[in-house]
């Protein structure tokens, strides 16, 4: 005898999945309405306010429009910002890589000595970058202690690393980069420890050498760290702000040294523009999300294709 | 999925509570904490003005005036006026501040204005006044700058003393070169590059303010701009030095503090630099004696640019306005606070009946000699950049005048070039 088929009913499955979404609704309720709260909110709240002309001493706030993006668009004094915001970038990225890989292949080793210095390497990351620019400043001005050396080494004029337009953006990058290598190398580290020796075995068993070895085993293997990094470094480089108030407050000189984030907070809290500065950080994060995307469609291509 | 509901409830109650946490905050208002009325007070901290001096001022004003409590603020730079637009944005302007500009907070009805009783006390009851209204309370006068110098690089150059016209300052800075000894000491780095401003600050006023007392005024009605030639001719004097090697570059990466120390130290003959260093070079002299001049003119008529004002100003949204101003009050004019603020800081106080310590060391004594000379000869001057209330500059200008300045003194800009740059970023600042 035939089972008459089952009346749809109640929906015990469906009851299921709305209950699972019940636990999944509560359990990620308080993460989603600090995101919403913290991140959300605050970004529409600046898109809504870049198309104002908002002035907190000069009411009333007006929409304009997109009258702010085009203004951005011929602002030298922004292009100089995105210039110099790009050039710490590039810097920040490549030289933060290349160094972090080099010296984590350096410190791959077993040993007390080796596992000191990684210590040591990563002790820039976690101070304040208030701190690493005080630092830097003291060693890097007129009467540092590098252009002292430098004198006592007999050079009369030592450059003017910071008081140079021409020095100071360089000074600014190195500085930043000496600052986030740590980071990089234990990335680097890591992934480096987890490239299995067999396949370096059978590389040098097969007649590579050294170098071979790293171009054809390790330096696949640890496309993921250079994924990390470089996403990490380009947000980095696109955010930086502290070094530039502390070490050069944008100068010497008219844009030398000043970055996006350094000029939305003079724009909007020394030149009371809220609207106009919220403009430019509409156009940072931008500009960052797709620097970001970019280098990961890119990068993990690369992953993919081991 | 009472348990769903439950969470999702604390939820919401705890971003409720984050997000009062968000706004509002510090001040409580009367009746709270058993009849007191708690004051966010912001400053702001310098070698000079450290943070023993603030708490032993704050202490004795609120002696003064009971039911009180004072939460201190400090500015996180010397910049407290840009400290005090970042407290505004979030809701948290300070209950008192001191020496912050007032442009933009008093147009924009958040300042409490003083009355002419309670500024009755002053010697310049009307300094800085906006729409006709004082809103910061103008306690002390700070020539900016005058030129103290070095007595023994003056010697050794064989300048017999301080120079009467400008060609003179010229002279004696080319003595001073010729014997190896760096001219001006000038600073503006870190985040002090208001540090670079004061050859020029010194420059308008001897040329353009002493012959036109309202040309700022003339330029923000429009009447004239930064190409003027007198305003050019100013700023090229300051290139002319610069171009001379009279002010040496590598001082653009000397914070402030770093370019006290440099002329401490023998860095350079002459240090142009608001009053307040006359307290320092009398508290800790250096190695060597110190003069002071006023920056000359070309005629060798004394003129001093100089600021009244620095006192205390009350928010509008503070939650008891008038002990506010009280308590603001007390503050300024207490005995013990002024002495304090002269001891600490060079202060010229501007309040009627005050007579600084008999203490107080050479250079202070010289330095308000020189100033009284110039009250009764006339030759007050605004200091540019430092002026507030009408007529001064549109907010933002003064930061990119000392980066203008700073490429100036490298040779990046000619006077023109410099001029240029103002007009166009008064032009930005106003849009």
């Amino acid at each position: 005898m035939r089972s008459a088929p089952k009346s749809p009913g109640p929906h015990p499955g469906r009851g299921r999945a709305v209950r699972g979404l019940g636990h999944f609704g509560a359990l990620a309720a308080p993460g989603l309405t600090l995101y919403v709260l913290f991140v959300l909110v605050p970004v529409s709240m600046t898109c809504y306010l870049s198309l104002t002309n908002q002035n907190p001493f000069n009411p009333p706030t007006r929409y304009v429009g997109t009258a702010n993006y085009t203004r951005l668009a011929h602002d030298p004094d922004f292009l100089h910002s995105l210039r110099n915001t790009a050039v710490i970038t590039a810097v920040v990225t490549v030289a933060a890589n290349l160094g972090g890989l080099l010296v984590a292949l350096l410190l791959d080793r077993a040993g007390r000595l080796y596992r000191a210095l990684r210590g040591v390497f990563f002790v820039p990351v976690i101070l304040s970058a208030v701190v690493v620019s005080v630092i830097w400043q003291a060693l890097l001005t007129d009467d540092g202690l590098i252009n002292s050396m430098l004198r006592t080494l007999g050079v009369d004029h030592p450059p003017g690393w910071l008081s140079d337009p021409d020095l100071a953006l360089w000074s600014l990058a190195w500085i930043i980069t000496w600052q986030v290598l740590g980071f990089c190398v234990v990335v680097y580290l890591a992934a480096l420890q987890g490239v299995p020796q067999e396949l370096h075995e059978a590389a040098a068993l097969d007649g590579a050498d050294a170098l071979q070895r790293f171009r054809h085993v390790t330096w696949p293997m640890i496309a993921p760290a250079l994924t990390i990094n470089t996403v990490m470094l380009l947000i980095t480089g696109f955010k930086v702000y502290d070094q530039v108030q502390v070490i050069t407050n944008g100068g010497p000189g008219e844009g030398t040294t000043s970055t996006v984030s350094f000029d939305i907070v003079h724009t909007a809290f020394t030149d009371d523009h809220i609207g106009y500065a919220s403009a430019m950080a509409t156009v940072m994060l931008v500009l960052v999300a797709l620097a970001s995307v970019a280098a990961l469609r890119l990068l993990q291509r690369r992953e993919v294709t081991l | 999925m009472r348990k769903i509901a439950l969470h999702g409830a604390l939820t919401l109650v705890a971003a409720a509570v984050l997000a009062g946490c968000a706004v509002g905050g510090g001040a409580t208002g009367p009746g709270a904490a058993g009849g007191r009325t708690t004051l966010t007070f912001l400053t702001f901290e310098t070698p000079n003005l450290n943070a023993s001096y603030w708490d032993a001022a704050i202490a004795r004003a609120s002696a003064k005036v009971p039911g009180v409590t004072i939460k201190k603020l400090v500015a996180p730079t010397v910049d407290r006026t840009a400290y005090a637009k970042q407290l505004d944005a979030s809701g948290q302007l300070p209950d008192i501040m001191i020496a912050v500009k007032p442009d933009g907070f008093a147009q924009a009805g958040k300042l409490a204005p003083w009355t002419a009783d309670e500024l009755a006390d002053y010697v310049v009851p009307k300094a800085n006044p906006i729409a006709g209204k004082e809103y910061v309370l103008p306690y002390n006068t700070q020539p900016t700058p005058l030129v103290y110098y070095n007595k023994a690089d003056f010697a050794r150059a064989g300048i017999s003393g301080p120079p009467s016209t400008y060609a003179q300052l010229v002279d004696d800075a080319k003595a001073l070169k010729a014997k190896g000894i760096n001219p001006f000491v000038v600073g503006g780095g870190g985040q002090d590059t208001w540090a670079d401003m004061y050859p020029l600050i010194a420059d308008v006023g001897t040329d353009v303010y002493a012959g036109h007392p309202s040309w700022l005024a003339d330029r923000s009605a429009g009447r004239t701009t930064f190409a003027d030639p007198l305003f050019v001719g100013a700023v090229r004097k300051v290139s002319a030095l610069a171009a001379a090697g009279y002010i040496d570059p590598a001082g653009l990466s000397r914070s402030y503090a770093d370019t006290e120390q440099a002329f401490r130290d023998d860095k350079g003959a002459m240090y142009p630099m608001g009053s307040w260093f006359a307290a320092s070079a009398d508290a800790k002299p250096p190695a060597f004696g110190v003069g002071v001049f006023a920056w000359p003119t070309d005629s060798g008529k004394l003129v001093v640019p100089a600021y009244t004002g620095g006192g205390l100003s009350v928010s509008s949204k503070a939650p008891d306005v008038a002990l506010a101003k009280k308590w603001a009050a007390a503050f300024m004019e207490d005995k013990e606070n002024l002495d304090a603020s002269v001891k600490a800081d060079g202060s010229i106080i501007a309040i009627k009946g005050y007579t600084p310590p008999s203490t107080m060391g050479p250079v202070y004594r010289a330095t308000v000699d020189l100033y009284q000379q110039a009250v009764q000869r006339n030759g007050i001057v605004n200091a540019f950049t430092v002026e507030s209330g009408d007529g001064s500059l549109p907010p933002g200008v003064v930061d990119k005048a000392a980066l203008g300045m700073q490429d100036l003194i490298n040779g990046k800009q000619t006077a023109e070039q410099f001029a240029a740059f103002l007009d166009r970023q008064w032009t930005q600042a106003t849009q």
